[in-house]
């Protein structure tokens, strides 16, 4: 039996959530909208609905070379990261490791801090060390901002594996180096691809600490940014739409592999 | 043969040199150059405490850095008003609906944050969205200004960014409440709400401690969303910080600052971390 309040909790949460994903839905459905038509004087014209805007995006050579550089920064950024995250783990798992709370905390912290910090500590450096910024200083950043994502997926799966897994192929006589190859690698393979999905979809996105080091380089955020300033054209929301749709798309991938029950089961 | 715990510490060197020259030696330059001094857009390398006693002497940013940090509180306390009970709402569903919920509270926080700002300063606008809305009910009687380029814009902004990360925490805090605890409450005879109030909302307070804390810190360095949706009025560290880095140019005293940033956003993550380390369940 369900009381009455129960009962009344329920609708009065669920409206509140609904008002909510309206809410932060909406930018998604009013990009979609006006890459598709035009507005004046907040009416819709459906006459001039086309998608156009979505052909003449790929003859903009500003836009280009953003996605172009978004794409190498976050390719890199994303295999350096998945490396590194393997690495450290396997170190702060071995027994003789030393620091590993304060290693772990160096790790999580560019994810955790104000993104202001991570990047103007990145171009503090730079300037000191005679760097010029620009695709390089984007990578390092979005390398330590992304490593926090994979350590914590590839840790969590190196913790899940049971102890007998490596007991049994030392007593087979497999190598330190052979059971790493054979036996480790192959069980964190899929907690690397699900991090470096993650990954993918936060470099894709990243603004604030690139805001600072990108020096005259554009990634597709500062490119957009660039463009909203100057105002609003079906071309920059059909961007905007494909934009949007990565990262999503690439969420959802994440959000597939990580669920309960999947393949990578309670993370 | 090396000893033992010579190759324990050579394997250590090895390892952390990466971490430590991306992440620990950057933070350490920004501190360390805040203890400098920029004179005519020259840095004067000589340790000082100039910035630091200039921030503290002088209201217009030692104010700025209040008026942020209370800010941040109105942010963290609306965002856990409205994500608790969304939250709440999302743990009631039952079997994939539950999951399909959730994971639309998260994939928000993966849609681009210009194109978030950018929605929303259109829809508070002098044409926006809510506008039409209270004009078409007749609540207004003209467009009005008062939805953008205040702090209440800002505040309203952050929340609506940031609401996915107090929602996600919240959730799992609650998800790891076993269900036998509930039964055994409403099997001793406790209504729906004693069993909320004395063991939902304590069990799931650790959750909700470290959700509003990730919002919190979050929240004080943003300096973009002051300066699209505030305006003038919209000051706030952040922007202050990032201005040192632009025309300022005096990247001593916005190094203080944000030194004074970190600490406290340091400060905040430690206590996030303990109050994890606190859930019961």
């Amino acid at each position: 039996m369900r009381s009455n309040g129960e009962k009344f909790a329920k609708i009065v949460t669920g409206t509140i959530t609904a008002i909510v994903f309206a809410v932060l839905y909406a930018p998604l459905f009013i990009s979609v909208l006006f890459s598709l038509v035009e507005i004046r004087r907040g009416k819709i014209l459906w006459e001039t609905f086309s998608f156009g805007p979505y052909f003449t995006l790929w003859s903009n050579p500003s836009v280009l070379s953003a996605l172009s550089n978004t794409a190498v920064v976050a390719l890199t950024a994303v295999a350096v990261a998945s490396v590194l995250a393997v690495v450290l783990a396997l170190y702060t798992e071995w027994e003789g490791a030393i620091g590993r709370r304060a290693l772990e905390l160096v790790i999580y912290l560019p994810f955790l801090l104000p993104p202001i910090v991570t990047g103007l500590a990145l171009l503090v450096t730079s300037a000191e060390l005679g760097i010029n910024r620009g695709i390089t200083t984007i990578i390092v950043g979005h390398t330590v901002f992304v490593l926090a994502v994979s350590y914590r997926l590839v840790l969590t799966r190196l913790q899940s594996l049971p102890r007998s897994l490596i007991e049994a192929s030392f007593d087979l006589g497999a190598s330190r180096l052979q059971t790493l190859r054979y036996v480790l690698l192959p069980h964190l393979a899929s907690a690397v691809v699900t991090g470096a999905v993650l990954a993918l979809a936060l470099s894709f996105d990243e603004t604030l600490i690139s805001t600072f080091v990108a020096g005259d380089q554009m990634t597709l955020p500062l490119r957009l940014w660039a463009m909203m300033r100057v105002g609003f054209t079906p071309e920059i929301n059909a961007l905007v739409t494909l934009v949007l749709l990565v990262t999503i798309i690439l969420a959802l991938v994440t959000a597939w592999r990580l669920k309960p029950g999947g393949e990578l089961g309670e993370e | 043969m090396l000893p033992r715990l010579t190759v324990r510490w050579l394997i250590f060197l090895l390892i952390a040199s990466v971490p430590v020259a991306f992440i620990v030696a950057p933070i350490g330059s920004f501190l360390l150059i805040s203890f400098f001094r920029a004179d005519k857009h020259e840095i004067i390398r000589e340790l000082t405490l100039f910035n630091y006693v200039n921030f503290f002497g002088n209201w217009t940013y030692s104010g700025t850095y209040l008026g942020t940090i209370l800010l941040c509180l109105e942010v963290v306390a609306v965002s856990v008003l409205v994500g608790y009970p969304i939250a709440w709402f999302i743990w009631q569903q039952n079997g994939s609906r539950r999951y399909l919920m959730l994971l639309l509270a998260v994939v928000p926080l993966f849609m681009s944050y210009i194109v978030k700002l950018y929605t929303l300063r259109s829809m508070f606008g002098l044409n926006g969205l809510v506008n039409q809305l209270l004009l078409s009910l007749g609540i207004l009687e003209k467009p009005s200004q008062l939805f953008l380029f205040n702090q209440r814009a800002v505040l309203v902004t952050m929340v609506v960014i940031y609401l996915p990360f107090v929602i996600l925490p919240i959730f799992l805090a609650l998800e790891r409440i076993p269900r036998s605890l509930l039964h055994a409450s409403i099997d001793l005879g406790a209504g729906a709400w004693d069993t909320f109030r004395r063991i939902v909302l304590p069990l799931s307070f650790p959750g909700t401690v470290a959700g509003a804390l990730f919002v919190f810190v979050l929240a004080l360095g943003d300096f973009i969303t002051p300066q699209m949706v505030g305006g003038t009025t919209g000051f706030t560290i952040g922007r202050v910080i990032f201005s040192q880095f632009g025309l300022a140019f005096d990247w001593p005293f916005g190094a203080a600052m944000a030194a004074i940033l970190f600490l406290t956003a340091l400060a905040g993550i430690l206590m996030a971390g303990f109050a994890m380390s606190r859930q019961k369940v």
